[in-house]
């Protein structure tokens, strides 16, 4: 166990680094220079061009992501090129809206997702296990932006009961977060739904029922424990998604959020903001599923990571 | 998220039909304006992007400034006179002004501004501009500075009232954050900005004019769903939206608790023919494509009828546009003549890079000329990509395959030149500048020339049209359409403004 903790500690710089690499290099693919999309189509090529050596941008991409690399293990990421304002700072400002969205989402998803999925797995191939299972295919196939006009346009300009943008309420979580939780949401009742399917259907649930246990107690304790296990892996998995996610839904209603600042990013190409989120991202994405793993073998005496 | 347009597009058409209900309360004397995109940069001289300029509008001033009716009249400078040949112009400046950070305003500061523009290695975004005309400016006493110009150039006042002729302070300037925090003279100045979510502008006290009649602050947003900008109107969590997306405006009009502001705008949208392709080369062809487009029906389909069908190369609003031409009436049989007699008769190919928010453009365009055996293939481009395809040179467009550009130019109410230079002159091939299909004429060019030389207006306005016949003679566009700017307004907003091309004026605002 400690050997494979260890493993992991060593891995995660390497997977920073490499993936630090290739952001680095494929934004810089991209077509459209930063300096042409910052300055404006009126510009001139002249101020394009002395635009683009202010940025460092004339120098080889070796010689950029040396600067890069160095400045970052200093905890420096640089400055955004549209602020002007230093990559931590506007991460650091956004990062506990997206975290709370995150959050917020994944309890929902978990809330309900669960539940229904085991509602669908008892009732088999009845009429609750039916409408679970219409709801979580639309859950999954419904593209979430549409959803959230959809609901912008009806629970805040219709009816006026929730506000339309921004973070300025506990009650400004309520429509980004159902968005956001609606896809997890689904996946988790799914899962739920076939993992509690094979779990019902093992012995020691026979056996436990056939001693006399009440129902609620063989579902709630005996069976759901086994069936988390799938769960919380995909749970673990499913962070990148909802960081991706995040991207749209925090745009719809203009959350403060990192995914906002990445589209906004990506749109100026901006690239040391580019570049800050996608670590702040992926060290999230890691971190996480590290945490995922390390749930499962709690829950699970007899996973073993050598 | 490749499909989001498409959906959106649905969902314009099918959603909202309904309209709104509440509005929530604001905070009072504090208006809020959500345009179309973020900010690029808090320094008026380092971006020349209209909503940056809306934006920054309260905060700086110019020398000059332009009026609600659109006349110049003094800002910074109280009065300006050129010499005889309009080469030296000496501004006498205004006294008593102090920057939002106490610096005071005088000719040194003046003088720091225009250097800063003129000195290459700063790279600032909109330095271009002056550095086509300007020579330098140099203090004469401490209120009063004179500009040497390169030769006469008639759109000089215009320009001091833009984005680079506004005045930053030199002290704020010098400590190298002014891409963060504007610092101006203007009547509103900036008390905070986060990146991602807004500008909050507050009253300047120590204003040099009378700022007491507006709102106490000004909130900036945005959002780049256009649903969303109709959205946060309804709802009152924005006072003013620019632009109004055109497929909304009814919807908006319909509601008697907002107002829908309509006016002529200043961009002229366009496909640019890339005089270079084979078969774009040819003058007949070029006004083959121009007698197959049917701009009455562009316009009703792209823009719900909120624009007007383009007749020369200068916006309805510009100085010497010309209302009379009407070189391409939709004639087919015409097209096709023109097809036959340039050795086109069976039609042929080519292609249009398009940006994804105007590709509808395209798609209308290819149907257009099928009607005459073009077969028009659509690139549909995130602006990024477009933008680096649009601005390639002759040898990039032939090996990217690229004959057309969709695109628009907008030079406000600053004159004919800056629509006719970087569009149709010869110095003005992209990539340095926006003559995307490297159109060439020297009696073109030789005429603009004399143009910007000639002092006299309406000399110079006879030449603008005769300008404006040459370049629809020679067809190096197609010309589409001019946009109207639509912005709008809740109930009990006023005295807000637009300067044509979509800079909204707010500045003057007041909310009931």
């Amino acid at each position: 166990m400690q050997g494979y903790i260890l493993r992991k500690l060593i891995s995660l710089p390497l997977i920073l680094i490499g993936v630090s690499l290739l952001v680095f290099i494929s934004i810089r693919m991209l077509p459209g220079e930063p300096a042409r999309v910052m300055a404006g189509p009126e510009a001139t090529q002249e101020a394009v061009d002395a635009m683009t050596v202010r940025l460092g941008l004339h120098r080889s991409i070796p010689e950029q992501y040396a600067t890069f690399a160095i400045s970052a293990l200093q905890g420096d990421f640089g400055e955004s090129i549209r602020s002007r304002l230093p990559v931590w700072d506007e991460i650091a400002q956004r990062l506990p809206y997206t975290l709370a969205l995150a959050v917020t989402s994944y309890i929902l998803a978990i809330a309900v997702g669960v539940p229904a999925g085991m509602l669908a797995a008892i009732y088999r191939n009845r009429p609750p296990d039916y409408i679970v299972m219409v709801f979580a295919i639309a859950g999954a196939s419904i593209a979430n932006f549409w959803m959230a006009l959809l609901a912008m346009n009806y629970f805040s300009v219709h009816l006026g009961w929730l506000p339309l943008l921004g973070a300025n309420s506990w009650q400004s979580y309520i429509l980004p977060s159902v968005t956001l939780a609606v896809l997890p949401m689904a996946v988790i009742a799914r899962m739920t739904r076939s993992s509690m399917i094979e779990v019902l259907s093992q012995d020691y649930i026979r056996t436990a029922r056939a001693k006399g246990l009440p129902v609620s107690k063989v579902y709630w304790s005996h069976a759901l424990r086994n069936a988390l296990i799938p769960i919380v892996t995909i749970v673990g998995l499913n962070f990148g998604g909802l960081i991706g996610g995040a991207v749209v839904t925090e745009t719809v209603f203009n959350w403060p959020g990192i995914g906002r600042l990445m589209v906004d990013a990506v749109r100026y190409r901006d690239y040391p903001v580019i570049q800050g989120v996608t670590m702040v991202a992926v060290f999230g994405v890691v971190v996480i599923n590290f945490a995922a793993e390390m749930i499962i073998a709690a829950l699970n005496p007899r996973i073993r990571f050598d | 998220m490749p499909s989001l347009s498409i959906l959106r597009k649905s969902l314009l058409a099918s959603v909202f039909v309904g309209a709104a209900s509440l509005s929530a309360a604001a905070i009072a004397q504090e208006l809020t304006v959500m345009q179309s995109e973020a900010p690029r940069s808090m320094d008026p001289g380092d971006q020349s992007a209209t909503f940056t300029n809306a934006l920054l509008a309260p905060v700086y001033e110019g020398l000059v400034l332009r009026a609600p009716d659109l006349s110049l009249v003094p800002g910074l400078a109280t009065e300006w006179e050129p010499n005889a040949d309009g080469i030296e112009w000496t501004f006498t400046l205004r006294d008593g002004v102090v920057f939002h950070d106490g610096t005071p305003f005088d000719a040194d500061a003046v003088v720091y501004n225009f250097e800063r523009h003129l000195d290459t290695d700063r790279g600032l975004a909109a330095s271009g501009r002056l550095r086509t005309f300007l020579e330098g400016v140099e203090k004469v006493d401490d209120y009063t500075v004179k500009f040497t110009l390169q030769g006469p150039y008639p759109a000089f006042l215009n320009i001091l009232t833009t984005n680079a002729g506004q005045i930053v302070s030199p002290t704020a300037d010098a400590e190298g954050n002014l891409g963060a925090a504007s610092v101006g003279t203007g009547p509103f100045q900036m008390a905070e900005y986060r990146s991602g979510e807004f500008v909050l502008q507050e009253k300047f006290a120590d204003y040099w004019g009378d700022n007491s009649q507006s709102v106490e602050a000004i909130r900036w947003t945005w959002s780049s769903e256009p649903s969303v900008l109709s959205m946060a109107l309804q709802t009152g969590d924005a006072d003013v939206i620019n632009p109004v997306p055109p497929a909304f405006a009814q919807v908006i009009d319909a509601n008697p608790e907002l107002e829908l502001h309509v006016s002529d705008g200043s961009a002229v949208f366009w496909v640019a023919l890339n005089t270079e392709a084979e078969a774009l080369s040819d003058v007949r062809v070029r006004q083959a494509l121009n007698f197959a487009t049917d701009r009455d029906g562009i316009v009703n389909a792209i823009m719900s009828g909120y624009a007007t069908p383009a007749n020369s190369p200068l916006a309805t609003v510009s100085e010497g546009y010309n209302p009379d031409l009407d070189p391409y009436p939709l004639d087919l049989d015409r097209a096709r003549e023109l097809l036959e007699e340039a050795g086109y008769g069976d039609g042929f190919s080519m292609s249009v890079v398009v940006q994804e928010h105007e590709s509808r453009i395209g798609e209308v365009l290819q149907a257009m000329w099928a009607e005459i055996g073009v077969e028009l293939d659509v690139r549909r481009m995130e602006s990024g990509v477009w933008s680096a395809a649009a601005f390639g040179n002759v040898e990039q467009k032939a090996q990217e395959g690229v004959d057309s550009v969709i695109a628009s130019w907008s030079s406000g109410v600053n004159g004919p030149d800056l629509q006719f230079r970087p569009l149709y002159h010869s110095s003005s091939f992209a990539p340095g500048s926006a003559n995307l299909g490297f159109y060439h004429s020297e009696e073109f060019d030789s005429l603009l020339d004399e143009a910007a030389a000639t002092v006299d207006v309406d000399a110079r306005n006879a030449i603008y049209g005769q300008l404006q016949e040459i370049v629809n003679e020679d067809a190096p566009h197609v010309l589409l359409y001019v946009s109207r700017d639509l912005y709008a307004t809740r109930e009990g907003v006023e005295n807000v403004w637009m300067i044509p091309g979509g800079l909204v004026r707010v500045d003057t605002a007041t909310k009931r």
